[in-house]
């Protein structure tokens, strides 16, 4: 009796570690400020994207630091300071300095939050997301891979531009930051040299939160408490006064209008086709090559994601059509079969390997879609190479043009010749990822992710190679995992680099280097 | 005599799912020492509506899926009060509609210790008072990630379950038994997913779950026969729903209501075939949260023998 209490005591003391043994699971970038690799001090003279110059958002002289106004923000700074909370203390240490990570970040996270694809009505019927009525059901948007790229692009492309202006005036005013006026304020980040008005901080806070409020409209509370505890995390961490932040938060509204005037007028609108706009769609690639997709889900879905995101307008690639790629084979075509031969092959004799892979990068609904993977990848870098925020904003603001210019490339290609997905052409094909609602030739993986990957390339240039290898692993998975023919994801990579070679001249035209 | 008779296994076929839900280790029967018990039991199970969240659905992108179990086992008397059960189940799941591909493959290894505490006669009855600790791991390398398809939870489990066992002399019963799961956690093969937030690692915290119970039955035919009617509850102690129109993940708040029937026939009065067994058994879920609304049916074989005897 004794002995088998003993192994009964023994079980519940084994059985109490499995719990507590368990990782602690990681749901943000585990990193704390660091000491940036450079300050870049002359980017105020770097070329904006959507601005013609910083000059066009202008911003008032701050107040001398011996004025009493000043005086006044800064004796708050200094009280601020010497009595931070728990609370604060967390805020100062989770936004670090460099926030660029924390709000691509929170924008990845309401990708993932909203990247569910609607399903069918009781009567077989799909109700589409409707900007206008965004609580739905379904809830407004479907963050799908091109409506996360166009999302991060413009979150990017306004952060990058509203930090230029920030350091334009940042230079032409020369306002010390709080901790070098008085050097008894302590400073939660490495002190640097740079001039504190306007706060660089706010005009991130204010143009993040307002194109993510744009974008994702439900989460306008959720945002505002999040850039409200940023805000306040640069006065706690002795960054700004509160001068710097009001100059800051003005130029992050001006840049973000900027920036959702362009998205209003980019035709993303139009991209969710009605079914009549769709079916002539389809009808002409049948009437030109004798072929057409044709969704396989039952209810039938009757319109294919996005038609025509194909038709919006691109950032650095002069028109679309450039970059399209050459006819893929048909059908029956020898080519076309030894690939549909491979296909067969995989899905009998899939190696673990193989099915890690196809797992690792799908990417698929839930999740923060492939450019939210190749955003994290960038965020790693920077906090690996030490970037400072107006570098971590540009790499973002260049990734991500150039991912949302390959997802616009591929989805041209994809409804011109509206290719059939191999569960249509192969009796019976079973696969381990979901086929996407859309045609298969290019395919998107490929194509963000060689256009993500030239990018990153480019900035990272010790990471290349690994970069390089990611994109192609993450193309072939589409073929481990029975959703794409070897020609999409070959093809993609090439229409991905292309695509990208106008994001990576423009870059390297910027005055940043 | 009393015979030992491995009764229904009960795989419960969750979403995915886990291990052994251990009717086995459930019951209060226990093997003289020196006795071996060799089983295997077959268990269909189907569903064509699921809980999402907390409501019932369809899916004909799913259309009904079905998964199958053949689950070799053994069991032994170490001492008279102190058995070892061991199950080594192997899955099959395919779904009627969709082209995502099912699964097969070796499951999870269990073991379960099952050990006498009281027994003794209480009026015109005899109380028993048994416990069983359980361990169960995956053998394969199968993706638990892949649900509805996956073979299992992918995680290690530990399982203590009290057991208390009522019979009259006539041989009526009443029992109920209560158990805790402990489980760890599973790795998928992707490094980031969402539950109620990021997660960005390719580990998932798999629930624990409290699992109830009751049995009322009844022996015929001179212990030839026994029938039994039951109800099982399983709760998960936490976890997220799964998302609208999306695929369940092994970080999800399963609980599960269901009832069953079962039998078991002994051939004790068959020399030739003396030991032989077989069972037969029906459960269905009536209620439920992010799991398949499964109805199984079962049926499997025993065989028991004396080791000394036999030599």
């Amino acid at each position: 009796m004794k002995k088998y209490s003993t192994i009964l005591a023994t079980l519940f003391i084994v059985s109490a570690f499995i719990t507590s043994c368990e990782n602690d699971l990681p749901t943000r970038a585990d990193f704390s400020s660091y000491d940036f690799s450079g300050l870049d001090e002359t980017a105020g003279t770097w070329k904006p994207i959507l601005l013609t110059a910083p000059t066009q958002i202008v911003i008032a002289a701050p107040a001398e630091v011996s004025s009493s106004a000043y005086q006044a923000e800064l004796a708050a700074v200094k009280a601020a300071t010497a009595n931070l909370s728990g609370a604060q203390a967390d805020a100062v240490e989770y936004w670090t300095n460099n926030p660029i990570i924390r709000w691509n970040e929170i924008a990845l996270e309401l990708a993932a939050k909203y990247n569910l694809i609607p399903g069918p009505n009781e009567d077989g019927t799909y109700t589409l997301p409707n900007a206008a009525n965004p609580a739905g059901p379904p809830a407004f948007p479907f963050a799908h891979p091109p409506y996360t790229c166009r999302m991060l692009a413009y979150l990017s492309v306004a952060q990058y531009d509203g930090l230029i202006t920030a350091w334009h005036y940042k230079n032409a005013f020369n306002r010390s930051a709080p901790y070098v006026v008085d050097t008894t304020i302590p400073s939660a980040y490495k002190k640097t040299t740079l001039p504190s008005y306007p706060s660089d901080g706010a005009v991130v806070a204010v143009a993040s939160r307002d194109i993510l409020t744009a974008m994702f409209p439900l989460e306008a509370e959720f945002l505002a408490a999040k850039a409200e505890e940023h805000l306040n995390s640069l006065i706690w961490s002795g960054s700004n006064v509160a001068s710097d932040i009001d100059a800051g938060k003005l130029i992050g509204t001006e840049v973000k209008k900027i920036a959702l005037a362009r998205a209003a007028g980019d035709g993303m609108k139009n991209a969710q086709t009605p079914k009549a706009k769709s079916d002539s769609i389809k009808a002409a690639a049948f009437a030109r090559f004798g072929w057409q997709w044709d969704n396989q889900e039952s209810p039938v879905r009757p319109v294919g994601l996005t038609p025509l995101f194909g038709r919006v307008k691109m950032w650095n690639v002069p028109s679309v059509e450039v970059v399209r790629p050459g006819i893929p084979p048909a059908p029956g075509s020898p080519a076309f079969e030894k690939d549909v031969q491979e296909l067969k092959d995989f899905a009998r004799n899939l190696t673990t390997e193989q099915r890690k892979i196809a797992n690792w990068w799908s990417d698929g609904l839930s999740t923060y879609t492939p450019p939210g993977h190749w955003n994290r990848f960038a965020k790693e870098f920077m906090i690996k190479y030490k970037m400072n925020p107006i570098r971590s904003a540009r790499t973002f603001a260049y990734m991500n043009m150039a991912i949302m210019d390959a997802g616009i490339s591929c989805w041209d290609a994809k409804y011109y010749y509206h290719y059939p997905r191999p569960i249509q052409t192969i009796p019976g094909f079973k696969t381990i990822l979901g086929t996407p609602n859309f045609p298969s030739y290019t395919s998107g993986h490929s194509t963000f992710s060689a256009a993500a990957a030239e990018v990153l390339a480019y900035i990272f240039p010790n990471e290349a190679a690994q970069c390089r290898a990611w994109a192609e692993e993450a193309a072939m998975s589409r073929v481990y995992g029975g959703i794409h023919y070897r020609f999409d994801a070959e093809v993609g990579i090439t229409q991905g680099k292309n695509v990208a070679a106008y994001s990576v001249n423009r870059a390297k035209a910027d005055g940043s280097n | 005599m009393k015979k030992y008779v491995l009764s229904s296994l009960f795989i419960s076929s969750l979403f995915c799912a886990t291990t052994v839900l251990a009717q086995t280790p459930s019951d209060e029967i226990l093997m003289k020492k020196y006795e071996l018990c060799v089983a295997v039991s077959y268990d269909h199970g189907t569903w064509n509506e699921y809980w999402e969240g907390a409501k019932l659905r369809g899916n004909a992108n799913i259309g009904t899926l079905t998964r199958t179990t053949v689950a070799p086992m053994v069991a032994a008397g170490i001492t008279d009060k102190l058995n070892i059960l061991i199950a080594t189940p192997y899955v099959q799941t395919k779904s009627s509609g969709g082209q995502l591909a099912g699964a097969k493959g070796f499951q999870d290894f269990s073991v379960a210790l099952k050990y006498e505490i009281i027994k003794k006669q209480i009026g015109k009855g005899n109380l028993a008072v048994l416990g069983t600790a359980a361990f169960a791991t995956p053998m394969s390398n199968y993706l638990s990630d892949y649900m509805p398809y996956s073979l299992g939870l992918g995680t290690n489990e530990i399982t203590l379950r009290g057991i208390l066992h009522y019979q009259l002399d006539k041989g009526m019963y009443v029992r109920a038994a209560a158990a805790h799961l402990w489980r760890g956690q599973t790795e998928a093969e992707r490094d980031y997913y969402y539950n109620n937030g990021s997660y960005y690692t390719t580990f998932m915290d798999v629930p624990n779950a409290w699992n109830y119970n009751a049995t009322l039955g009844t022996w015929l035919f001179d212990y030839a026969l026994r029938l039994e009617v039951n109800y099982m509850v399983m709760k998960s102690t936490s976890g997220d729903d799964i998302r609208l129109y999306n695929a369940p993940q092994p970080t999800n708040k399963v609980e599960v209501e269901q009832i069953g029937g079962f039998a078991q026939y002994y051939f004790k009065n068959v020399q030739k075939i003396k030991g032989l067994g077989v069972l037969a058994y029906y459960t269905q879920m009536i209620n439920g949260r992010n799991m398949g609304k499964f109805t199984n049916i079962g049926v499997g074989a025993t065989y028991q023998f004396n080791v000394k005897n036999s030599q």
